[in-house]
Order: C-alpha cells, then sequence, then structure tokens
C-alpha cells in the first residue's frame, strides 16, 4: 500500500490588507483533499475581500495539473458567482510553466486578470541593467579582483567547493574564480537577460562550459537548500530594498558549515585629493540619492550587523579601497564617468533636481577624475567585505 | 525502479522528477529554469504511471535530446482494461482543439484526471503525446517537448 503523505512543501497565506492570497513552494497534492485547508483559506480569502483579489504565485516553484484544477474551478466559480469581484493572479516571469498555465484563467473567465511580475525586484533595477553599463561593470570587476582575489580564501573560497554567485551581473567575477579557484560547481544567477546573454558569451569565447548561468529573482530562487559551501552576493545588497529577504535566501541555499560573502559600498566615503571637499559633498549626495531610490550604499559597515540578524556566526569582515594606484589611473577615471553619467544624468534628472544642482553634483565626479589622473593624486573608492557561517 | 518501490510514498514523484529534470538539465544554457519546467512535465507523467495503481513490474524512464525537443517516454504497468483510458486521454490531448477541451475540462469539477493532465501537457508546454501499448500490462507514453523554446 501506499504512504500518501500530505505534501508538506508548500504554504499558502493572506493578507487581507493587501487582499492578497500567497501561494509558494512546490504544491503537488495526490489529490484535492490534500490541499483542502489551502482551499477553504482561498474561499476565505475570496469572502473576505471587496474589488481585488490578489493571487500572488510568484514564489510557487511547481504545481501539479491536481492543485491547477482545484484552485481554477474556485476561481472561475467565484468569479461567476461575485460580479462586484475581479481577481488578478500575479505569476513570475521566471518560473517557465506559471504564466502559460495561469493565462487560461483570463480565457475562461475575462474577470481573472494574470500578470507577469517580471520588472522591478529591486528599485535600481533599470539603472544597473542599462546595457550601456557593461564595459564599467567589467573595469569595476578587473579593480575589485586584485583585492578580492588576496580576500576570498579567508571568506571559504577553496577548490573544489560548489559554489553560488547570486546578482552575478554579466558574470566576469565568476569567471575569474572560475579561473582562480577551480571551485566544482558554479551557478551564477542574475535577473537581467541581457547581462546573462553577455555572460554565456564571454564563458564560451574562453572555453569555459561548467558555469551554470540563470536567469532568477535573488529574492525568490528556484535553487534548493543547503546546496552551496560558498554563497556570494557581491554590490547588490545595497541597491535592495528589503536586504534581509535577500539574505534569508542566501542563507537558505547555503550548507550549513557553509559561508555566505557579500560586498557592499560606503559611498560618502569616496575619497580624493586634490579637490578633496568637492568629491566628498558629491559623494554625499550620492549616499542620499540612493536613499530616494530606497537604495542603502552606506551598507558596507552595516554588513556584520546584517549577517548577525540573518542568523550567522563567526562573521568575518573587512575593507579595501580600491583607487587609482590600481593598476591603470585611467580605468578608475572611466568608472567614476560611468557612475557621473547614470548618477546626475539620469537618476538626479529623475528625482527632480534643479541645473544647479546636478551642476555642482557633476563637479564632483570631475573632481574625482581630475585627482585620479592627478600624477600626485590619489583617488578612492572603499568596499567592505564580510562573510557569515551557516550554523551547523 | 520497481514500480512496488515507487508506490510506497507519493512524493517518490516529486523527488523523482526534480532529481532527474536536474541531472539531464545540468548542461543546459539555464540549467536551474530548465529543470524546473522539465521537472513539472516529468512529474505530471510520474503521477499519471503512480496513479495507475498498478504493481509488480517496473518503471522505466527514457529522456533523450533531439533538435530543439525533449522527448519522455514513461513506462509503466497498467491493466489492459485500463488502457481506453490512456488512449482516449491522449487522442483528446493530440488532436485538434486540445485548447477549447482544456478550458472547458478546468472548469468542470467532473472532468477526467487524465484529461486535465495530458490536455495541460498538450496546451501548456506545447508537448506532442503518443501512447505505446507495449504488452496488455504496460503503457509507454512519450512526450516531446520544446522545453528551451518555452523558456526563451
Amino acid at each position: 500500500m501506499s504512504s500518501h503523505e500530505p505534501v508538506p512543501l508548500f504554504s499558502a497565506q493572506f493578507d487581507l490588507n493587501s487582499q492578497e492570497f500567497s501561494l509558494s513552494g512546490i504544491l503537488r497534492p495526490l489529490s484535492p483533499f490534500e490541499i483542502a485547508e489551502t482551499i477553504a483559506l482561498l474561499e476565505k480569502s475570496i469572502n473576505q475581500v471587496k474589488g481585488v483579489l490578489y493571487i500572488n504565485v510568484k514564489r510557487l516553484i511547481h504545481m501539479n495539473a491536481t492543485a491547477y484544477h482545484a484552485l481554477a474551478r474556485l476561481l472561475v466559480n467565484a468569479s461567476r458567482s461575485r460580479r462586484d469581484l475581479r481577481f488578478v493572479v500575479v505569476t513570475s516571469s521566471v518560473v517557465g510553466w506559471a504564466t502559460r498555465t495561469f493565462h487560461h484563467l483570463n480565457s475562461i473567465e475575462p474577470k481573472i486578470a494574470v500578470e507577469a511580475y517580471d520588472s522591478a525586484f529591486y528599485p535600481g533595477q533599470t539603472f544597473v541593467e542599462d546595457q550601456s553599463f557593461i564595459p564599467i561593470l567589467r573595469t569595476q570587476t578587473k579593480m575589485t579582483w586584485r583585492h578580492e582575489r588576496e580576500i576570498l580564501p579567508r571568506h571559504g573560497m577553496h577548490a573544489g567547493i560548489a559554489m553560488a554567485d547570486i546578482c552575478c551581473g554579466i558574470g566576469d567575477f565568476a569567471v575569474l574564480v572560475h579561473k582562480e579557484f577551480k571551485p566544482a560547481r558554479i551557478v551564477a544567477l542574475d535577473h537581467s537577460m541581457g547581462s546573462l546573454d553577455y555572460a554565456r558569451k564571454v564563458a564560451a569565447d574562453f572555453d569555459i562550459r561548467d558555469i551554470e548561468y540563470t536567469y532568477g529573482d535573488a529574492s525568490q530562487m528556484l535553487l534548493e537548500d543547503n546546496q552551496f559551501d560558498l554563497v556570494t552576493c557581491r554590490h547588490s545588497l545595497q541597491i535592495f530594498n528589503r536586504p534581509d529577504i535577500l539574505l534569508r535566501e542566501l542563507y537558505r541555499i547555503c550548507k550549513p558549515g557553509g559561508r555566505v560573502y557579500i560586498t557592499n559600498e560606503k559611498n560618502s566615503h569616496c575619497l580624493g585629493e586634490p579637490r578633496a571637499a568637492s568629491i566628498q559633498w558629491t559623494y554625499n549626495e550620492v549616499a542620499t540619492l540612493f536613499s530616494h531610490f530606497d537604495m542603502d550604499v552606506e551598507m558596507g559597515p552595516k554588513s556584520r550587523r546584517l549577517l548577525l540578524e540573518a542568523g550567522f556566526e563567526a562573521i568575518e569582515m573587512e575593507s579595501f579601497m580600491v583607487s587609482n594606484l590600481d593598476g591603470d589611473p585611467q580605468d578608475f577615471a572611466d568608472v567614476i564617468a560611468a557612475w557621473e553619467n547614470v548618477y546626475a544624468g539620469e537618476m538626479s534628472v529623475r528625482r527632480g533636481d534643479t541645473p544647479e544642482f546636478i551642476k555642482r553634483f557633476r563637479q564632483g565626479f570631475q573632481d574625482h577624475i581630475f585627482a585620479a589622473l592627478h600624477p600626485k593624486g590619489y583617488a578612492g573608492w572603499p568596499i567592505w567585505a564580510a562573510s557569515g557561517r551557516k550554523p551547523q | 525502479m520497481e514500480m512496488d518501490i515507487f508506490m510506497s510514498d507519493w512524493l517518490h514523484c516529486n523527488q523523482l522528477s526534480n532529481y532527474v529534470a536536474r541531472m539531464v538539465s545540468h548542461d543546459r544554457s539555464d540549467p536551474v529554469r530548465h529543470a524546473n519546467l522539465l521537472s513539472s512535465a516529468l512529474n505530471e507523467l510520474f503521477e499519471i504511471s503512480f496513479r495507475s495503481g498498478c504493481a509488480p513490474g517496473r518503471l522505466h524512464c527514457n529522456i533523450s535530446r533531439g533538435d530543439h525537443l525533449e522527448r519522455i517516454a514513461l513506462t509503466f504497468p497498467c491493466a489492459s482494461e485500463q488502457h481506453h483510458l490512456y488512449r482516449d486521454a491522449t487522442a483528446h490531448a493530440s488532436g485538434g482543439g486540445a485548447l477549447q477541451r482544456y478550458l472547458e475540462a478546468l472548469a468542470d469539477e467532473n472532468s477526467a484526471q487524465e484529461d486535465i493532465v495530458l490536455l495541460g501537457l498538450a496546451v501548456n508546454y506545447d508537448a506532442s503525446l503518443s501512447l505505446q501499448e507495449v504488452d496488455d500490462q504496460a503503457l509507454t507514453m512519450v512526450l516531446d517537448i520544446p522545453v528551451e523554446g518555452l523558456l526563451n
């Protein structure tokens, strides 16, 4: 005989304030009876809301036909009996089956709308996914790599490990790690299809076949629990409006005893000589500007607290200064010029800043470039690297 | 795998589909999403074989890769008197008008489970389905799915 245990791999929640019913995890019951409580909760939710009920399935990784049939019948029947109510099913573009499957509900009953959630995972996404930014991202990684290749072994990097690079961008860090440290497995995840296409092309050009690039939402990854010895997430927590959610996911996929490594900036500590005052003013304003868009580019020194609050132990933390003395000063200058274009040319404009403010704002970047290229000058960009161990 | 072992726990459908999908997806352009999508389709076939409720015998799963298609061939024990259920459901899912039949089946609480599953595979995964009767005690369900195409 079969032992038909209820499938405990999913959760269902209802939030009356946002009129949202959410399903997450793996919903593969043997029969509709196994999900009777979930169906009852959805019925109760329908009875409690007015106007619209959001059905959030963004974090539903798997759902079998049995569960879908049960949900579909309930939603179709409810939309026919409650003429005052409409439904919005929110799917994820990351989960390949979801939008196609749920889309049929709209064909059966037009009051059930289906929306694919495929943008704005974090507020700065539109800025950082601009493809014109790719050369600068490569230069940034080249500059930080000089430091990180030295410090990574202290944070759990060594040959033979399974690692994930979350928010991998154009994947160049994964390629450098692959060459330098030879991990047994690298999964590199990002939410920019353009960046991932670029990453795959670079890997192919270098005849690297064993980096698994994947499109995904870092706040809800398809990756399974407890898989990786080392999880890296560089320069990304700071541009995510809910770093605690992201850290929870990094913790989840990390093996017990493994480590999560994060890097973040403190932009107001960017510095340069000469013209120090102008540079400092501008970078203080950079921090304020990012804050306006719900991003915290002052996060670097907060890394220890964030890791501890996420449940990590044995925190290792250090900082390093990327400077114009690391290789070609023109590289440093190119990075600052790109920052100026995005921060002053796009973000400040979008915030509605005055031309006078933007002019002064730009001047600080120009002075930073001046310092970087000055034969006696010094220009710096400080970064905090931290890692924590997931308890056994 | 021996069918009686497979049928000892419903969770084997979930576990096997995830394991097999991960194994065959490792070298695709997006292994994680490829595995997720393939697992969804594969799980439906494992569940069909589980629900056939027929043991003893063996469960065979063969996955091959063709031009833009993944072929899943799942052979499972099935009593001869049940063959017509799968024959009919496969015919419904393979012919024209599958989408309309699927929409009607979804809204109908009396729809046959086999219809919902196979129509869903045909419509949601652009899958082609066929059924082979191995002998009077076993069936092979063959599914061709353009997984990469669905992801891009």
